[in-house]
């Protein structure tokens, strides 16, 4: 955002990618990807690349930090040094990935049951390996498989997709030109079951119809990550070829 | 996998009445599932992944953690380890040793008072997924008394996920069975399947052991 290029984002309504408006870029999910933690997912979307592993519940380090009534919930972002060709990741947490890793714990603090879990954290670690707008939102749709893979006892499933504006057209699922050239970019999480919106952010202007009908293409395009996840999920249990991890 | 069972997600609806059962919520007249488990034709819910909760009864295999002059703290597989007082039990461990015991006591938060601690000659622990312990139990202990015959040692299931696995045994074999029953865990007939498995493995190993001579 804020960007100012020559480069033409949209060109007879179609994308630089060749996709249209409302189209996503091509999603894969794996979940149980890691050996040692507790649950694990590894979410390639689009361009993007990236793991989440969870650990615990377990014992809450500093122990005046644990809550006597529920479980603490940790989260961090991270981006490799190499995950893209600006200087992310390369010195640390920086402003950026701190407020990542808030806005993705407070959406899973809304879905995780933490009373289950008296004096413990859960950590979520996520890790862009490869960065092309839109990581806030690959994150939380990995964390969120790997937390079920984990089995950490949540109230719903959370899936997330950016919406925005680009070359004065409404856009569903932002690739870095559009971010970073366009004039809005929203990213939203819904939680599947409820519809209850987990993350909004906005960077940019729109009108409340605007906002309206992209909230709208959202949710729909939400449904769509659901199932992926449910798929990656389900198909661990499907696999008739024996793996031999221990 | 069975046909006419059903996987279900977080969230996922599994009764319309109030079930209160382990690892689902209650919310409205409405009860759903906290974690991914199996959903069978008469609405039985089986949790394929779930951490460990303690309940009375239940047999542990423990790792000795830390050791004080008023007892041992024993990692449990729980998020804090549980602690044997000297003053209870009359045993001798050292750091590191194995031991077996039975839950006494679960307080509200979660911690554990033992009732027999009994102390487990050299093997090895490894970490079985605790939503799958009935399955390498079996009923009535077939799957284990299986593995046992074949694996000519002792094994020990506790149900907090640990499983200790004697030294005296084949614990090659153990282990791949074992990992066989964690790929398979929600499928039907598995007995069956692993009493092949092993005849064909020890008959293997029988050959080649022929062979080699």
């Amino acid at each position: 955002m804020g960007g100012h290029s020559d480069l033409k984002l949209l060109v007879n309504g179609k994308r630089l990618d060749g996709r249209t408006q409302f189209d996503l870029r091509p999603i894969r999910v794996e979940v149980g990807v890691l050996h040692d933690a507790d649950g694990s997912a590894f979410v390639e979307w689009g361009k993007n690349k990236v793991i989440c592993g969870i650990y615990g519940p377990r014992e809450c380090i500093p122990r005046h930090g644990a809550d006597p009534y529920k479980a603490v919930l940790k989260c961090r972002y991270m981006m490799a040094p190499f995950s893209s060709l600006e200087e992310h990741g390369r010195s640390g947490p920086n402003r950026r990935s701190t407020e990542l890793s808030k806005v993705i714990r407070e959406v899973f603090e809304n879905l995780i049951i933490v009373e289950n879990y008296p004096r413990t954290q859960i950590d979520i670690f996520v890790d862009v390996l490869q960065s092309d707008g839109g990581t806030r939102t690959t994150c939380v749709t990995a964390a969120a498989a790997a937390l079920a893979n984990a089995g950490i006892p949540m109230r719903d499933m959370a899936s997330a997709v950016a919406v925005g504006k680009a070359d004065d057209t409404l856009v569903v699922d932002l690739a870095k030109e559009e971010d970073n050239f366009g004039q809005c970019d929203m990213p939203v999480a819904f939680s599947y079951r409820k519809k209850d919106i987990l993350l909004l952010q906005m960077d940019g202007l729109l009108t409340r119809q605007e906002i309206e009908t992209l909230l709208n293409e959202a949710e729909k395009a939400s449904e769509k990550v659901y199932v992926k996840q449910a798929d990656a999920l389900k198909k661990v249990y499907d696999s008739k070829e024996e793996k031999f991890k221990m | 996998m069975n046909n006419n069972r059903k996987i279900v997600l977080p969230g996922e609806r599994i009764s319309d009445k109030k079930l209160y059962l382990p690892n689902t919520f209650v919310e409205g007249e409405e009860t759903f599932a906290a974690v991914i488990g199996m959903l069978d034709e008469e609405g039985k819910y089986i949790p394929l992944e779930s951490r460990y909760k303690p309940l009375q009864e239940d047999t542990l295999v423990g790792i000795v953690t830390d050791v004080r002059h008023a007892g041992y703290s024993v990692d449990i597989n729980l998020s804090s380890p549980a602690f044997i007082s000297s003053k209870d039990f009359r045993v001798e461990l050292n750091l590191g040793d194995i031991v077996s015991c039975k839950v006494g006591q679960v307080y509200e938060v979660g911690d554990v008072d033992f009732a027999e601690v009994k102390k487990l000659p050299p093997g090895k622990v490894i970490h079985y997924p605790p939503a799958k312990v009935p399955r390498l139990i079996g009923r009535k202990s077939s799957m284990i008394n299986l593995i046992r015959e074949h694996a000519g040692g002792d094994i020990i299931v506790g149900n907090n996920g640990y499983v200790w696995i004697s030294e005296t045994s084949n614990i090659p074999l153990a282990l791949k069975t074992i990992n066989i029953i964690i790929q398979k865990a929600h499928m039907s007939g598995l007995t069956d399947e692993i009493a092949q498995f092993l005849k064909n493995q020890t008959g293997e190993s029988k050959i080649s052991a022929q062979t080699g001579e």
